[in-house]
């Protein structure tokens, strides 16, 4: 599709005022969410809603109030799912299946012709890599080799947008990395990757664009410098290592949005409230007073800390 | 538009026409038939099945042969001559001469061991799909959910077929042979029809009735145990009621599989005074149960498996 027409689009997806209750439980209470092309992470404790906003998503239940559409047409609509491609968290299969059965399968249900179900099934076991494994009946595979075949089945129709539900489990280090790459590339080509996952480690190598929810509610939408920097009740702390702390701390409480340091071993630890005016005038600090830094780190501004602070908890990681 | 990384990565996009969903729901009806067949505890079912199939086969051969060798025989009792064709009228009584009553006769004994076979299928096939969470996969293909239903019935349907109404069909052809095949087939063209009607009867009625107590039960043995209710208690019952306690003939109408006979042999144009049990019900109430089982069957998967998750 030309750029412009993807530009003018309706967006690839967009939950307006969602609600759903399972019967007196309340799961997703008036989420909006809007999201096209790029990756972006979906987190949040246990019971925030998370599977039920995927499941809203991929049109695999309605909701009980709002909308939720694909490229503007109803995620419930059979047609819209052209579009997606889901990777569930459970992996229950046929497992008398071979991993290559199954994706063969899938291809059908997809609706390939019968010439083309075994080159496109195969084309995405490569990219999942697992053409050499594909003939084990899918009862003797690992938990690693079985994200591996969901994927792959997400993949086969080359969806607009993919979601991800705990892609990464259960892969060893070397697949993570490779399917890291796959996703980044995925992303590249304009794709719209939605991925819940526990491992805020490896999504914050993935991605910074977060969506965040707590109890139902989307708690923040951005990147996680955006979010970090609405966090006022937080201040943000920064890790400084210098040779000469006392002159530092003399100028520091002149900067604008700085409230208070503590000295350290090898230097300073700020404690400051709004990160991008505090990094600006510490830059401008340094310069004037010719200070040599030897080292600088926010000490909180990790997804695993931002998420500690919207949820409750310390932040501190 | 092209990037960098698809040369990297190799990633090829998808350029082509995609089938309608109707070809997702025959990909389906072949797996589940695939399962079936895989399964070795049920191959000594499938054998049951054939040698039910063999003894009619054989049977209508072999009533041909007597009959044509010993028609023009006469034997004496004392002084009586008696003609070899009147002591093998008995043979009349198996049914086994391409009558409508033969295909019924058979479908009745293939139909037991469906039924058993579906029983422990039921779960593989279905239950599972609800029990350990794979249905999000099928769905989240472009497949509505009539389009799963359709699936899983067609699966079901196809297994039934080759059991019950194929055959049937072949005994139906062995008949022709048999006899003068141009005046039997173009005599009974009726009866051919109506073995095709008793096919789809069973397989809309079952199919429908086994996604739907397998979606409800899921699990093989409380499925067994429904399937056995349905189709061997209420089979006992209903002959208790009716012929020990001589009550309505309308009680057979709790037995399923005595309402498919019925309506089969309606159908196949067979004379209602030759049903082998005693009194029974119209055929159009037969019908009429069989039309509620139907109704209620859907009315039930269509709430059921829009509700994937329940949260208790």
């Amino acid at each position: 599709m030309p750029n412009s027409t993807l530009a003018s689009a309706p967006p690839l997806l967009l939950l307006e005022q969602v609600s759903k209750w399972y019967g007196p439980v309340l799961s997703l209470n008036q989420v909006t969410l809007e999201l096209n092309a790029g990756i972006t992470g979906l987190v949040g404790p246990n019971g925030a809603g998370k599977s039920t906003l995927i499941k809203l998503a991929t049109g695999l239940i309605a909701p009980s109030l709002g909308r939720v559409t694909v490229r503007g047409r109803d995620a419930s609509d059979w047609r819209t799912r052209h579009s997606i491609g889901y990777c569930p968290d459970h992996d229950a299969f046929y497992e008398e299946m071979s991993g290559r059965d199954f994706v063969r399968t899938m291809a059908k249900l997809n609706g390939f012709h019968s010439s083309q179900v075994t080159a496109r099934s195969e084309y995405v076991l490569q990219q999942v890599g697992m053409v050499e494994r594909a003939d084990r009946k899918l009862r003797g595979y690992s938990k690693g080799m079985r994200q591996r075949i969901k994927l792959a089945q997400a993949l086969l129709h080359d969806p607009e947008l993919l979601i991800l539900d705990e892609p990464l489990s259960g892969i060893d280090p070397l697949g993570r990395q490779e399917m890291l790459d796959l996703f980044n590339a995925l992303a590249a080509q304009g794709k719209c990757l939605l991925i819940s996952s526990h491992e805020l480690e490896e999504l914050e190598k993935l991605t910074n664009h977060v969506a965040i929810l707590s109890r139902g509610r989307i708690a923040a939408v951005g990147t996680l410098q955006q979010i970090r920097e609405l966090l006022d009740d937080y201040p943000m702390s920064v890790r400084v290592v210098l040779d000469q702390p006392k002159e530092l701390a003399k100028s520091l409480l002149e900067l604008d949005g700085v409230l208070g340091f503590d000295f350290t071993d090898d230097g300073l630890t700020i404690r400051a409230r709004s990160p991008e005016r505090f990094f600006a005038g510490f830059q401008k600090l340094v310069l004037e007073k010719g200070i040599i830094v030897r080292e600088m780190e926010p000490l909180d501004d990790s997804a695993h800390a931002i998420l500690g602070y919207l949820l409750g908890g310390s932040g501190k990681t | 538009m092209t990037n960098p990384t698809d040369h990297l990565l190799r990633y090829r996009p998808w350029k082509g026409e995609l089938n309608p969903p109707v070809y997702a729901s025959w990909a389906m009806a072949r797996s589940s038939l695939r399962l079936l067949f895989r399964r070795k505890i049920f191959w000594a079912l499938y054998a049951l099945a054939l040698m039910i199939f063999f003894f009619f086969f054989y049977g209508q051969y072999l009533v041909v042969w007597i009959q044509m060798q010993t028609a023009s025989q006469t034997v004496n009792f004392g002084a009586m001559p008696v003609k070899m064709s009147e002591l093998t009228k008995f043979l009349d009584k198996l049914n086994l001469n391409g009558s409508p009553h033969t295909f019924g006769n058979f479908i009745w004994f293939e139909g037991y061991v469906a039924m058993i076979v579906l029983a422990l299928a039921g779960a593989v096939l279905v239950g599972n799909d609800f029990q350990y969470g794979s249905l999000p996969f099928y769905l989240s293909k472009p497949i509505g959910r009539r389009h799963y239903v359709l699936g899983k019935m067609l699966g079901i349907g196809a297994f039934i077929n080759l059991l019950t109404t194929i055959p049937a069909l072949l005994l139906f052809i062995q008949a022709g042979l048999l006899n003068d095949w141009q005046s039997y087939y173009i005599d009974n063209y009726l009866l051919l029809l109506g073995i095709l009607g008793y096919g789809l009867l069973l397989t809309v009625v079952l199919s429908l009735l086994l996604v739907a107590t397998a979606v409800w039960v899921r699990r093989t043995v409380p499925l067994i145990m429904i399937w056995s209710g349905l189709f061997v208690l209420c089979h006992r019952v209903a002959n208790f009621l009716v012929e020990v306690q001589n009550l309505s003939p309308l009680w057979r109408l709790i037995d399923l599989w005595n309402n498919l006979y019925l309506v089969g042999l309606w159908l196949m144009r067979a004379d209602p005074e030759a049903v082998k049990l005693g009194p029974q019900p119209e055929p159009w109430q037969a019908a009429l149960v069989l039309a509620g089982v139907c109704i209620g069957s859907m009315l039930y998967l269509r709430k059921r498996i829009q509700a994937i998750e329940i949260v208790s």
